[in-house]
């Protein structure tokens, strides 16, 4: 491989890692840019989400990495299991919402956090107990197609990744900015109070933006499952901690901003590896986000939630 | 309450008379123990079971055979897991050790099946002159004289192997990839965890020595996802092969996405990635092709112990491993440093014992076994197997989906 070959390589898996951090990090963004609240469970309704979608896919007859699909089938398949893990996510983040955190909403101080914390780590033991710890084989109907270009090559899979983020990462900025609905949660954001003397339902909106944020993390959670190859306990922290990075990189209650951030967070782990070495990737992305809190504590676009008095 | 603390010791010692006397052939024979402390509850429970049941078959043919005349051995078995942990456990490892060193009748132990168990159990021995045969723990550092302070403040050495260690597990297989598989170059992986750190810096030192040009090394984090730029860095260098120091955590996606961006150069790995997992996790046909190394010889195969093979499986209802084999030979070396202790005439105790195991010969399954003076094995026999897929048998039988290549050459 040339230079400028490496060079364009690790760019492609910069992005596609980007693209998944870049889905989890929009979850970030939209429930502390209502709420002013870092959800913690964030990460495990990522976790939860991939197991969904691993069980709809082996309960479609998939096992490992045996069964390929073509086609219809193919397209049909990672269709309905994106959909059902979407709105078993969706619902899992509705389920915290509603039973955990709303009995906070009034109440001040990290209390609100500190029970997104606890709800992870419930999460995250009970399918550490269910699985026994291990990682599970992650089936994969995809064809081991690619796509060479120069000395660069392109899988299917990073395309479909790609594709599937754009669709809804503009998909949800599309929400936020056009509809009603948006505008409410954008009026919530700015000024809870006013929007409730507006007659814009509060608890409807909170409950919707957590639909949507964990509808993403468990779309997040599929993608990475069908690009990884596996499923574990574990992947949530990891992959939310770089997520999280990149909400605030960006300017955490932004949702371009989220977007720009994974991909900035997911190029700086793929060429740090390559032009430094694979075990500082850690050390530069969390000086990254102590950089930018230091120094730019709005992030790359700012924050567009307004602090409220 | 006194009293009937005394009644149930003295209902206990009936049943216990009662039990021996349906078991002891001679009225006269005098009853000592053998500890075996393994982890047999949670994740570890089912190769410590395997590890259990030969360590008891050896123990149960010399009872049989009367070859120790007059001493009848009753095995001890203590569970080194807790439920806490899911697994073995250290902590409870230290009690059991304690419970063992404080039972004069007990003249030798085998096990632990895990070096963390060990280290927990190492110093409480040591200091109470007790041997531990392990059957299966391969930390250097447990009988590395540079750490004598920490696992042997007794001074002299009790922590002896029927396995080898991971300093000859590493560059044992740097020869077998100079050797056999002729490769030119390699490219150095690690887990950043002790293990694998300690494998791949030995099997890179030999690599060197036998003119493998080493590439690059690089640390992976077991807990990210995503090794692709490390992966593309190394495709990069155009190296023939890579080699892994480190345990299934970072394989199960070091495999996948090797498969995808390296796939045809030779890859292998030590006995932390030989394992189920490798099929279950990792799956074909990205494991396909994987080597990895054992740190005992592979005889459970082997025509000379079809015999034994049979009478285990006949015994137990279970088919034996490698482990099951290294541990009816830690039980060997155990009864040969009885007979020693009795042949000589000194008092039969723990220290004696361990005295008698540090200069015993034994013919055991493997082969003969003796010891260095630190309680490492003389002979050095790590066994190289290759991933291959067999369709017909279930993913996480090891003996159906690895194929047995040999023993890797010695340095």
């Amino acid at each position: 491989m040339t230079g400028s070959a490496i060079f364009l390589q690790q760019i492609v898996n910069g992005v596609s890692l980007g693209a998944v951090y870049a889905l989890l990090a929009l979850g970030f963004t939209l429930v502390y840019g209502i709420l002013e609240l870092i959800n913690f469970a964030h990460f495990s309704v990522f976790m939860v989400g991939a197991f969904v979608a691993l069980v709809v896919l082996q309960a479609f007859g998939l096992q490992g990495q045996s069964v390929i699909l073509h086609g219809a089938p193919l397209v049909f398949t990672l269709f309905v299991a994106l959909i059902v893990t979407m709105v078993v996510s969706g619902a899992l983040g509705v389920l915290i919402e509603r039973y955990t955190l709303r009995p906070m909403r009034n109440v001040k101080g990290p209390m609100a956090m500190i029970t997104t914390i606890g709800v992870s780590y419930i999460l995250f033991n009970l399918v550490l107990l269910a699985t026994n710890a291990q990682a599970i084989n992650f089936p994969d109907p995809m064809p081991q197609a690619n796509y060479q270009i120069g000395g660069v090559v392109i899988r299917l899979k990073e395309i479909l990744i790609w594709i599937v983020s754009i669709v809804l990462m503009v998909g949800l900025n599309l929400f936020v900015k056009r509809t009603k609905l948006g505008k409410a949660m954008r009026a919530v954001a700015q000024d809870p109070e006013a929007a409730r003397m507006m007659g814009v339902d509060v608890d409807t909106v909170v409950m919707i933006a957590f639909f949507a944020g964990s509808a993403l993390a468990g779309a997040a959670g599929m993608i990475f499952g069908l690009y990884y190859n596996f499923a574990q306990y574990s992947i949530g922290y990891t992959a939310g901690l770089r997520a999280f990075t990149a909400a605030v990189l960006g300017g955490i209650g932004n949702v371009p901003g989220a977007m720009l951030g994974g991909l900035v967070i997911g190029l700086i782990e793929t060429l740090g590896s390559q032009y430094i070495a694979a075990r500082w990737a850690d050390v530069i992305i969390f000086s990254i986000l102590i950089g930018t809190l230091v120094f730019r504590p709005a992030g790359l676009l700012g924050m567009l939630a307004p602090n409220r008095s | 309450m006194i009293s009937r603390r005394l009644a149930l010791r003295g209902t206990a010692v009936t049943a216990a008379l009662a039990a021996s006397g349906t078991n002891v052939a001679f009225a006269a024979d005098k009853t000592y123990r053998i500890g075996i402390t393994l982890p047999l509850t949670g994740a570890d429970a089912e190769a410590a079971h395997l590890i259990l049941n030969g360590a008891l078959l050896a123990i149960k043919l010399a009872n049989a055979s009367g070859e120790l005349k007059g001493i009848m051995l009753e095995p001890m078995v203590l569970n080194n897991a807790t439920a806490t942990a899911g697994q073995y456990d250290p902590a409870q490892a230290a009690t059991n050790a304690r419970k063992l060193a404080g039972d004069t009748m007990v003249l030798a132990n085998v096990g632990p099946e895990m070096s963390g168990s060990g280290k927990a159990m190492a110093p409480i021995l040591s200091m109470a002159d007790l041997a531990t045969i392990t059957p299966s723990s391969t930390a250097p550092a447990l009988t590395d004289p540079q750490f004598a302070g920490e696992f042997v403040p007794g001074g002299k050495p009790i922590y002896f192997r029927t396995v080898t260690t991971d300093a000859y597990q590493g560059p044992n297989m740097a020869n077998f990839y100079a050797e056999i598989l002729k490769v030119p170059s390699v490219y150095m992986l690690d887990d950043s965890g002790a293990y694998g750190v300690g494998l791949a810096d030995a099997f890179a030192a030999q690599a060197k020595i036998k003119g493998i040009k080493v590439l690059g090394r690089d640390r992976l984090d077991p807990k990210a996802a995503d090794y692709s730029a490390v992966l593309t860095k190394i495709k990069a260098t155009s190296t023939s092969s890579l080699y892994y120091g480190g345990t299934m955590q970072a394989a199960v996606k070091l495999v996948k996405q090797s498969y995808q961006i390296v796939p045809s150069i030779v890859k292998g790995g030590g006995d932390g990635i030989l394992s189920p997992e490798m099929m279950t996790a990792a799956g074909f046909p990205a494991a396909e092709g994987w080597y990895a190394t054992n740190a005992s010889p592979h005889v459970v195969d082997d025509p000379k112990l079809a015999s034994w093979v049979a009478l285990y499986a006949k015994t137990y209802n279970m088919q034996p491993d490698d482990y099951a084999i290294t541990a009816y030979d830690a039980a060997l070396v155990a009864i040969a440093g009885i007979k020693a202790v009795l042949k000589s005439g000194k008092p039969l105790i723990a220290a004696n014992v361990r005295d008698a195991i540090q200069t015993v010969h034994v013919n055991g399954l493997q082969g003969p076994i003796s010891f260095d003076k630190y309680g490492d094995l003389t002979t050095r026999v790590v066994a190289v197997f290759q991933f291959k897929q067999d369709k017909s048998a279930p993913l996480a039988d090891m003996n159906k989906q690895t194929h047995y290549i040999g023993v890797a050459p010695q340095s």
